[in-house]
């Protein structure tokens, strides 16, 4: 016989207002079962915890409903609550008879009608619970950095300066990211560069920080706390042990004209190359697309030059292991494309705009890249076609972004404000130039952002149009740009010298497929997702892997060092307990019936199904079986599912209790 | 002479302890079907027969723990029994080098020939130890296999609802389907689980339904459509219908056909970027 107290929770007049809690509350005493039925008007507050420990103390009770809102908000509160009383968390039971009920029906009867069949269901539910203890797992404090860009830099030195060792991994040959590139930084304009560079030198000589550049991660197998990171070091051609950066084969290589990725085009690298002199590690990389000897064995000048005999062209793809505990996902953002070619079917480019036709059409990190002072021109403005100094410069905004023709309806965020940032450098350079900005809406929301687009404005007087560009032509070495002004209601055609696309932030290539090594969910647009938009934003729906910056969505520089550091705060947080506590609401298998089909094992999206031997005590064997790894279970389900013979269960949502819930309405 | 043939490579097989029993079709009384037989002895190999009434699908009997406990087996298979022992590789049931695989060329067997064999894709088994005989008849169009459930599904769904109620209405919950598959190899049978019970015991039409549909899902995807169920079945429910539907839609969406790829990974519980997602939207 059971003795289950329900509590009625009113929430204020969220739920009293549409649901007769007292009729519930009295309702809810002739279910078998039930000892004690009671109603408060706040139960999450303190006199209603106590209310709920009283009761469990008074009455003996076995286990708890309680009625009120999402189990998202309030199940660890009254699990804690249970648990100061003697009764064991996962006795607790909601109903939620907010979010399932008050807030979505009017009818008041009607609702508290559902309210108590709500009720029902989890007291028929809550007389089949086990008590179930806590999973304990040992922890490896060591953590994986994906992305060695801004975000990626600051959570390293978060945790390592916290004493913890940091394995961070970059794809290209330096730190930095797309943040080592940029010219100034809005609101403030301090010099991108200046504010960085200092960073990526400490995360290259702290001494707790484990950097592998030139790297990817190949595969990551293991669970929360005892990940193993396989990590894919690609060969640079350049031993960066041996090497001293002293700049003489990059100086000789006579591959002069390979376009410079980190200056998006606008500059020329050699085959063996330094991204740009600030790089960390301060290390040349050799492109095998580009060098002369990888490519028809010829050349060798670069290690002909090098004194410290660090050249070794016979350089392979090395796979590294890494035990790790925790692992950062921080691989940032490209640039939407913006030519008629796509990456994908769901995209579509603008032709009308000639990017890639007309060379004085560029980008926003082209531009970045013009008027940096580390940049191909040294900061002096000149466009690419002729080098002349642009005296009209049109900025066009949501070139990709919310355009749902073009695949994209999403707001990329901070282009409102560098383009306002643009208009600015680019009269800070060329006084008697003017700037056009064509623009949808000015999204300047965040501290001094509004008063930063007032000021170019106003004071460096740019010219902005709300409407649209239409088309882009080339006539007599003018770029004739076409387009409305939809506040004075008349089309507007301007002569121009450069035009700058304002283009959509998209995820980094690969991103997607790092996200189904890591099993970590994504949206349509290949951003990766956060477990609870408010309430767990840097966290995944995998344990133990954390995201931050332009991955999750476009976000800027500000926020992707906040979101950073909040997301090493909570790997501080995992860190800081010697065993990690694991929900053990998760699946287990009945060894007994297990026809070790193994179905499990191939569908389990965390692979924590397993393949296991049952022994006798001799150690023979006497069947196989499938085994949940109790560290890497996140309780989905889908083994339940998938199990030919039902052998498959799930702790605190086992198949008897499901059944119980949906009989007891029948 | 083809069976003195078979004999022979079973009299070897014992003699030189390759294995301990031969699971092989004994000889029945005129008319009947053979039966299994289990022969453990180089002389007993004369009981063993191959003719067209060698119907069962003697795959079943490796899941029995009677027959593993005799040792090492030799099984004489057809080439649609054998798509189920593939099958079961693939599922982990069983190390394909512990059992000796007789593949026979088949013209087809049933008195009269059965509806699988009149369009038999396969006759000859191909992933066998060693195969005997030749293929004297070929089978009929092999794109005549989905013709009888094309005829079937002509029917408006009322009709086709209407003929399963009737015919499952006759199911006496034997289990016979159960015990001849070569698939059904769970320890407890989803139908034999109570706390909560799944699919209710009881000879009723809604148990009845519950039972062969959730059978033929089980079977999604895995059937090597041998039909066995259907020549076991005591009250003659067409079985082969149901096992039928699955396998067109697997094969259509996902190109699937059991038991005709050691290595490929059973479609159930696996992902591959290329599957349909259309129902998911």
């Amino acid at each position: 016989m059971s003795r289950i107290g329900v509590f009625v929770c009113w929430c204020g007049e969220n739920i009293a207002r549409t649901v007769d809690v007292v009729q519930v509350a009295e309702a809810s005493l002739q279910f078998p079962g039930v000892k004690h039925a009671a109603h408060y008007k706040y139960m999450c507050s303190e006199p209603g915890q106590s209310l709920i420990r009283d009761k469990i103390l008074a009455d003996r009770l076995d286990g708890i409903v309680v009625a009120s809102c999402s189990p998202h908000m309030h199940l660890k509160t009254f699990r804690g609550a249970a648990q100061a009383a003697g009764l064991n968390p996962y006795l607790v039971e909601i109903a939620n008879i907010r979010e399932h009920c008050s807030w979505v029906h009017q009818d008041k009867a009607k609702a508290t009608a559902k309210a108590i069949d709500l009720v029902r269901m989890a007291v028929a539910k809550v007389r089949r619970n086990n008590a179930l203890q806590a999973i304990k797992v040992p922890v490896t404090k060591r953590a994986l950095i994906i992305g060695a860009g801004v975000a990626g830099i600051q959570a390293a030195l978060d945790i390592a300066d916290a004493g913890y060792e940091v394995v961070l991994v970059e794809r290209e040959p330096s730190v930095g990211g797309k943040m080592a590139g940029l010219s100034e930084t809005f609101p403030t304009m301090d010099c991108s560069q200046c504010i960085l560079t200092p960073r990526m030198v400490d995360v290259g000589q702290h001494p707790r920080i484990k950097l592998y550049t030139c790297a990817e991660v190949e595969s990551v197998d293991g669970y929360v706390g005892n990940f193993k990171a396989t990590i894919r070091q690609k060969a640079r051609f350049v031993d960066i042990k041996k090497c001293t950066g002293c700049g003489e084969c990059w100086n000789a290589c006579p591959q002069k004209k390979i376009a410079s990725e980190f200056d998006y085009g606008m500059g020329n690298r050699r085959a063996i190359y330094i991204p740009f002199p600030q790089a960390v590690p301060a290390r040349p990389a050799i492109d095998k697309q580009a060098c002369l000897k990888l490519k028809k064995g010829v050349c060798g000048i670069c290690a002909k030059k090098c004194a410290a005999g660090a050249i070794n062209y016979a350089d392979q793809d090395q796979l590294l292991e890494e035990p790790i505990g925790a692992i950062i996902v921080a691989t940032g953002y490209q640039l939407y494309q913006i030519s008629a070619q796509q990456p994908t079917a769901e995209l579509s480019g603008y032709g009308e705009y000639g990017y890639g036709q007309y060379k004085d059409v560029i980008d926003a990190l082209q531009f970045e890249r013009l008027v940096s002072a580390s940049g191909p021109t040294g900061g002096v403005i000149q466009r690419p076609s002729d080098g002349k100094e642009p005296k009209h410069v049109v900025f066009i905004s949501c070139v990709g972004s919310r355009d749902n023709a073009k695949g994209i309806s999403y707001c990329s965020k901070i282009c409102c404000m560098y383009t306002a940032k643009h208009t600015m450098l680019y009269k800070h350079k060329v006084h008697d130039g003017q700037a056009h900005v064509f623009y949808m809406d000015i999204r300047s929301g965040g501290k001094n952002y509004d008063e930063f687009v007032r000021r170019a404005i106003e004071q460096d007087h740019a010219r902005y149009y709300r409407g649209r560009v239409s088309k882009i032509t080339e006539e007599n070495g003018k770029l004739i740009v076409r387009g409305a002004d939809t506040l004075a209601g008349t089309p507007v055609t301007i002569e121009a010298d450069l035009v700058v696309l304002a283009s959509a932030m998209r995820p980094a290539t690969g991103s997607d497929d790092l996200a189904r090594k890591l099993r970590i969910g994504y949206d349509q647009n290949g951003f990766l997702s956060e477990s609870h938009p408010k309430l767990r934003p840097v966290e995944t729906n995998s344990a133990g892997i954390l995201i931050c910056g332009a991955c999750h969505a476009p976000k800027d520089i500000p926020e992707s060092v906040a979101q950073a550091s909040a997301a090493a705060g909570k790997v501080l947080v995992m860190f800081s307990h010697k065993e990690m506590q694991r929900d053990p609401e998760i699946a287990k298998i009945n060894e007994s019936t297990c026809s070790a089909c193994f179905a499990c094992v191939r569908t389990c999206p965390y692979q924590a199904a397993e393949k296991a031997d049952v022994r006798d005590r001799a150690g023979n064997l006497v069947k196989r079986t499938a085994r949940i790894n109790q560290g890497l279970c996140m309780g989905c389900g889908t083994c339940v599912a998938v199990c030919p013979s039902k052998s498959a269960d799930l702790e605190g949502f086992s198949d008897q209790q499901i059944y119980a819930m949906v009989e007891s309405l029948l | 002479m083809l069976e003195q043939k078979l004999r022979q490579t079973c009299r070897e097989l014992l003699a030189n302890g390759t294995v301990k029993v031969i699971i092989g079709y004994g000889a029945a009384p005129a008319g009947q079907a053979t039966r299994a037989v289990f022969i453990t002895t180089p002389e007993g190999v004369e009981q063993l027969v191959w003719n067209d009434r060698c119907e069962a699908n003697l795959v079943a009997y490796l899941k029995r723990p009677e027959v593993r406990a005799l040792g090492k087996p030799a099984i004489v298979v057809k080439a649609c029994d054998e798509r189920a022992l593939v099958v079961l590789q693939q599922e982990a049931q069983l190390e394909r080098a512990n059992v000796f695989v007789i593949g026979m060329a088949c013209d087809g067997i049933g008195a009269p020939r059965e509806a699988k064999c009149r369009s038999c894709e396969d006759q000859v088994p191909r992933f066998c130890d060693v195969v005997l005989g030749e293929v004297t008849k070929p089978a009929d169009a092999a794109s005549a296999r989905w013709d009888e459930l094309a005829e079937f599904m002509k029917k408006s769904p009322e009709e086709r609802m209407a003929y399963w109620q009737q015919e499952l209405a006759r199911c006496v919950k034997c289990y016979a389907c159960r015990q001849v598959c070569p698939l059904c190899y769970c320890q407890r049978c989803i139908v034999d689980k109570n706390r909560p019970t799944v699919i209710s015991t009881s000879p009723s039409l809604k148990g009845n339904f519950a039972w062969h549909v959730t059978r033929a899902f089980h079977l999604a995807a895995r059937c090597a459509g041998c039909d066995a169920c259907t020549r076991a079945c005591p009250v003659g429910i067409n079985l082969r219908l149901l096992n039928q539907s699955m396998a067109k839609a697997t094969e259509e969406n996902f190109q699937c056909r059991p038991g005709t790829d050691p290595q490929a990974q059973p479609l159930i519980g696996n992902y591959a970027t290329g599957d349909k997602e259309e129902f998911i939207r």
